[in-house]
């Protein structure tokens, strides 16, 4: 079985587009804040335009394009719940200029959001297998519209293990689903961190050195990875020693991006833009594209 | 009068020919400035226009893809409310005397911005342009080699109005919908191009072919480089002179990549803006983490080889991504102008040559 990432339903400037012009923003409005560690918040978004908000739908996997008024544009994954139709979640690290304005706003600010772009994870298509579910850090947040969507529909999947390495503990993001999940005897979770401390009990390293603990059988298994790139590359050459087929390990990558359709240049890996055919693709996908030097 | 037709402009008539056009639209064209130097730039009348001009360093694709250009403007007040205000300027424009290489770059681009998503900004002054292209008699400079990539020193097709020089007239040739349109207005001082005139075109053409200096061994550097057979090696020895200015990309036709800022105006509001950016810098993909996947000089002039010229672009575009205008020849301090960089691919590539000669300069 050859195993591709979903094309969504919805993309911007395709299908989904309200305007003419796909470079003008939707204006929504920040509902709610959370924040999960210390340089990390969750913003909870409504759209002003109510219409446009019912319309509106997306895919796990999907991102869109927020707009700081003042500092700029940024992509952003989706974070909440796929079922949820009344609002959506970005789960933001406050990095770069955009994203450490970002955590300034407050409930009632409006940004502006130009979206969803990209594909999916293939949820549809994996139904029936086990799953194994690998992430790190803020990784977790792109990941985690696909594990609530899963764990909405348990029935229609196999085992389901999920592997989350993090730096600290209080470094987890999405603690209280975390929590959640480990008390689920629907699914196995595994956490790690890279340094422990006194009220950890869990394993302490980075998050491969949990492949030991885990009990798969690879030839019906589907890897779902997202990570730093570190983390993807020693991800990947573990699963593949377990005996995972190329077409069986799906990443979600990332890069620089500015427009979201396939013009400003910055997200192409050789002649593939990431922002239109990606982020998300199979080890097979990527070993295609010479520039990644799998 | 209809597209394909052919007819014949007397050289007296031409200012008063576009000075007809001119009354529908703005005229793009090359003049002269202070101190001898051509470039192109909104003329106030035909007059102006430097009809024997070789070759601009700069190239007329600002007039489509501007170097700075505002695509929204919004205020943040009162109390956080957002305005927002669409900026989509495309004044009605024919840019005149545009070389052969620099259309070709132009249907390019209109393909790349048009398909399969539409760029409203690019499509609105693409549609609003007319081309009247000037076919190179001979090639204006020493670098040029748009023979080697079927962009020049003529069109068969893609200009709106092609002009050629025969001496005390220009043959006329109208090649669309908007070129038909663009004559109308002047359509009373053009006569039909006789067999002399079709002849005298035709030695002009068999004539510049054979003058070309420069040359660029493309093929075999597409076969290269599409198959990631270039080792890594020979892009680094490559990467290893550049200097990071980006004047390669600024100064190519065809180059379309842009970044995005918010510019802040004194009256305390923001406007949306692109401008365009270069593969060869390396914050061209440097993410807010520090991360670069693109780390090494040799990586980035991989890159731009890669998008000019390996077979998925080519498949996608419908050609390679140069038209042989000799800019990055010009404007490189250290060769990495395309035939120098395929010359050195190519000789990176010999099997029989001891690996010092390989990576040598060429």
């Amino acid at each position: 079985m050859v195993l591709t990432p979903a094309k969504p339903r919805k993309m911007w400037g395709v299908t989904d587009q309200p305007s003419e012009n796909l470079y003008m923003p939707m204006i929504a409005v920040v509902d709610e804040i959370f924040d999960e560690t210390p340089d990390t918040k969750t913003f909870r978004l409504c759209f002003e335009d109510k219409e446009y908000a019912k319309s509106f739908s997306w895919e796990p996997g999907q991102f869109v394009e927020v707009t700081i008024f003042g500092a700029g544009e940024a992509p952003i994954g989706f974070a909440s719940n796929p079922l949820e139709k009344s609002f959506f979640e970005l789960t933001v690290v406050a990095r770069g200029k955009v994203t450490q304005m970002m955590h300034e706003l407050k409930r009632g600010d409006q940004v502006g959001i130009r979206g969803p772009f990209g594909n999916c994870w293939p949820l549809e298509a994996v139904k029936g297998m086990d799953l194994l579910v690998v992430s790190g850090g803020c990784g977790l947040a792109p990941l985690r519209p696909a594990i609530l969507q899963i764990l909405a529909n348990r029935k229609d999947y196999g085992e389901f293990w999920m592997l989350y390495g993090a730096r600290t503990p209080a470094d987890r993001d999405f603690k209280y689903d975390l929590e959640e999940w480990a008390k689920r005897d629907d699914m196995h979770l595994l956490q790690t961190v890279d340094i422990g401390d006194d009220t950890w009990k869990d394993n302490v390293g980075v998050v491969t050195t949990l492949f030991d603990k885990i009990k798969i059988d690879a030839r019906n298994t589907v890897a779902l990875n997202c990570g730093p790139a570190i983390m993807i590359k020693f991800v990947t050459i573990g699963l593949l020693k377990m005996g995972f087929s190329e077409d069986r390990l799906v990443t979600s990558l990332e890069r620089y991006m500015k427009c979201g359709v396939g013009k400003c240049g910055h997200c192409c890996v050789n002649h593939v833009y990431l922002c239109t055919e990606g982020p998300v693709f199979t080890y097979q996908q990527m070993r295609a594209l010479p520039e990644l030097k799998l | 009068m209809k597209a394909s037709e052919t007819w014949v402009l007397k050289k007296t008539d031409v200012s008063k020919f576009f000075a007809g056009v001119a009354k529908e639209m703005r005229l793009v064209a090359p003049r002269y400035l202070f101190g001898g130097d051509v470039t192109f730039g909104v003329v106030e009348s035909p007059g102006e226009i430097a009809w024997d001009y070789g070759h601009v360093i700069y190239p007329p694709k600002r007039f489509l893809l501007p170097h700075y250009e505002d695509m929204f403007r919004y205020e943040c007040g009162p109390p956080r409310r957002i305005r927002l205000e669409a900026i989509n300027e495309a004044p009605p424009q024919a840019i005149l005397g545009i070389r052969s290489c620099d259309v070709s770059a132009i249907r390019f681009q209109e393909k790349f911005f048009g398909s399969p998503i539409v760029d409203p900004y690019y499509k609105a002054r693409s549609d609003s342009t007319v081309l009247f292209s000037l076919v190179c008699n001979a090639p204006p400079k020493k670098e040029c080699f748009c023979i080697c990539c079927d962009a020049g020193p003529y069109l068969n097709a893609g200009f709106d109005v092609q002009l050629t020089d025969l001496g005390d007239r220009f043959l006329y040739e109208i090649g669309s919908e908007k070129g038909t349109k663009a004559t109308e207005a002047g359509a009373s001082m053009l006569v039909k191009a006789g067999s002399d005139d079709i002849a005298e075109r035709r030695r002009i053409e068999v004539q510049a072919d054979l003058l070309f200096e420069t040359t660029a061994y493309l093929a075999k550097a597409i076969d290269f480089i599409s198959a990631d057979e270039v080792p890594d090696e020979i892009w680094e020895e490559l990467g290893s002179t550049c200097f990071r200015c980006g004047a390669c990309t600024n100064l190519c036709p065809v180059c379309t990549c842009y970044t995005v800022d918010d510019r802040a105006e004194a009256d305390g509001s923001f406007t949306r803006c692109r401008s365009w950016d270069s593969c060869q810098y390396a914050g061209f993909t440097r993410e807010a983490s520090g991360h670069n996947p693109r780390p090494t000089f040799g990586s980035r002039v991989q890159r731009r080889f890669y998008h000019k010229t390996s077979y998925p672009y080519i498949m996608r575009d419908g050609r390679h991504g140069c038209v042989g205008c000799g800019r990055c020849i010009s404007a490189c301090l250290t060769k990495l102008g395309v035939p120098d960089v395929v010359k050195r691919i190519r000789r990176g590539m010999h099997k029989y040559l001891p690996a010092q000669d390989r990576a040598a300069e060429v």
